[in-house]
């Protein structure tokens, strides 16, 4: 399989003088996998995310995308933690953001935006409302179209389901794990519900060791998964998961 | 209180000043070319009206008004821009603005009158001035609260040049600032109209300052009416345009 992201030793902080958030990071994440990055709040997992998709600059090391440095914006879709729409903008209008200025027809355009809306089960009457109209859920599944109607080729999500109610994060994720099956996405998925990640990935990235006062993070476990195994060995996963976070957070 | 039920409590207002007004000046206690009664005004508009000086006066005012307000937003707005964005920019012009800043515009009339005599464009010129600054420092601030989680947005969705980012994030979020700021300057060009009329450009202001040498101060009235009555109407059809403009707001 091929590596479509590569983190070569790399270290993440903000600011030239602050000490760096995290450290370390050697990560490759090969084409079509599923991988959850999990860790307390405040560990880096945004941080992470951000040097992934462009948006920050690590501090040392190198990342590549498809062993470039300077990958198009496209070539990812990001899903950020807060909806983060355009309040300005209507529904189908915030979904169609990241296809302007492409050279693609518009009706094509359009017809990619009612797709993704369709996909997070928006379509209909919801692509004309503005987003103050949309329920917290219904934004957060806005911002997740947005992403998809690029059609990037790696998902990085950042705790996309954290604010929805148990029945909406239950149908977004089989819904994206459909999505992920059917499209061979490389999904970068952050969470820090580990029943979420056991469920969801074939690759658990545990974030740790940092936190107030602790240092700088770094990743303290990475084991492979398999999603939708049976009760017992599922909650004996989550249990080994959460013991290891245990023993490194009080280092 | 509710703005619908405070209707009629302002309307009683209204009437209740006039009203007094009314009778001070019937009484006699103040000389009637001192204070002329309210009720001379409609008299004092037919005769205005008949002869066109209203029509005229009024033409004469709105032309300098509607010059000097597109002209001191849209560079109030353009250097308000540019000076929230560029850390450089702002630099290099902070304290000029800041030697600038505290002159008003009727300190400039000597100038207005050197560089373009009395005439349309002095009158243009002090208005935009003063609407300059108003929406210089709206702008600015307005720029500056932009939400820079969206400015973060258009960087990921390939909108982070600086035109993309500009005209689909960073204008239309300072829009409701600037919008208020441009409010603001209405108001304020209105009260530049006339100070920059009374040394003599035809309009509203030197209308009123001749009647006031004829001690025709019922006519001096009319005009200030009618700026009040011009004030209202402008800020009433803006406010129509911002609610429409701002209607993803909620
Ligand atoms: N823009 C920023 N500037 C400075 N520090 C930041 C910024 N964003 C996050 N941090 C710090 O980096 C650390 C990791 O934050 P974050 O990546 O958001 O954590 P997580 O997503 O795991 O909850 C925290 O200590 C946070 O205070
Ligand atoms: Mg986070």
């Amino acid at each position: 399989m091929a590596a479509v992201i590569d983190l070569r030793n790399v270290s993440i902080g903000y600011g030239a003088d602050a000490p760096p958030v995290l450290v370390g990071v050697d990560l490759t994440i090969e084409r079509g996998s599923f991988v959850a990055i999990v860790g307390p709040s405040g560990v880096g997992k945004s941080t992470l995310l951000r040097v992934v998709s462009g948006l920050h600059e690590a501090r040392t090391g190198d990342v590549t995308i498809h062993r470039d440095p300077r990958p198009d914006s496209r070539a990812v879709g990001l899903v950020f933690q807060d909806p983060r729409l355009l309040p300005w903008r209507r529904v189908a209008r915030n979904v169609r953001l990241g296809l302007e200025g492409l050279a693609i027809a518009a009706a094509d355009r359009d017809r990619r935006v009612e797709q993704a809306l369709k996909l997070v089960r928006l379509d209909g009457d919801y692509g004309r409302r503005w987003p103050y109209e949309l329920s917290g859920g219904q934004r957060q599944r806005v911002g997740i179209a947005r992403a998809l109607a690029v059609d990037p080729e790696i998902l990085l999500m950042d705790e996309p389901f954290g604010a929805l109610d148990a029945i909406t994060r239950h149908g977004l994720q089989d819904e994206l794990l459909r999505i992920h099956r059917e499209t061979g996405k490389t999904v970068l998925f952050v969470t820090h519900d580990l029943e979420e990640a056991v469920h969801l990935a074939d690759r658990i990235i545990v974030l740790g060791g940092g936190g107030a006062g602790a240092g700088p993070a770094r990743i303290v476990r990475d084991v492979a998964n398999q999603p939708g195994r049976d009760a017992i060995a599922f909650r004996d996963q989550v249990e080994q998961l959460r013991s290891g976070i245990a023993d490194n957070y009080s280092i | 209180m509710r703005a619908r039920s405070a209707i009629p409590l302002s309307a009683l207002g209204v009437v209740v000043f006039l009203l007094m007004w009314e009778m001070l000046a019937q009484s006699g206690i103040v000389p009637a070319r001192l204070l002329p009664s309210p009720s001379a005004v409609p008299g004092a508009f037919l005769s205005e009206f008949r002869s066109g000086t209203w029509q005229t006066m009024v033409m004469a005012s709105l032309s300098h008004y509607l010059m000097g307000l597109a002209l001191g937003s849209f560079l109030g707005i353009a250097f308000g821009t540019a000076a929230a964005l560029s850390p450089w920019w702002n630099a290099f012009q902070a304290w000029v603005v800041r030697m600038l800043r505290p002159i008003p515009a009727i300190a400039w009339i000597p100038f207005a009158i050197i560089w373009f005599g009395v005439s349309e464009s002095a009158a243009s010129f002090l208005i935009s001035l003063t609407v300059f600054w108003i929406n210089y420092y709206a702008t600015f601030s307005a720029v500056r609260g932009v939400d820079k989680d969206l400015i973060e947005l258009a960087h990921a969705f390939g909108q982070g040049g600086l035109v993309p980012r500009l005209f689909k994030v960073i204008l239309p979020g300072a829009l409701p600032g600037i919008m208020s700021g441009l409010r603001a300057g209405l108001g304020q060009g209105w009260m530049t109209v006339v100070a920059a009329e009374l040394f003599g450009i035809p309009g509203v202001g030197m209308r009123m300052m001749e009647a006031s040498g004829l001690l025709a101060t019922h006519i001096v009235v009319l005009y200030m009416v009618t700026i009040a009555l011009l004030y209202g109407v402008s800020d009433f059809l803006f406010m129509q345009v911002q609610n429409r403009v701002l209607s993803w707001q909620r």
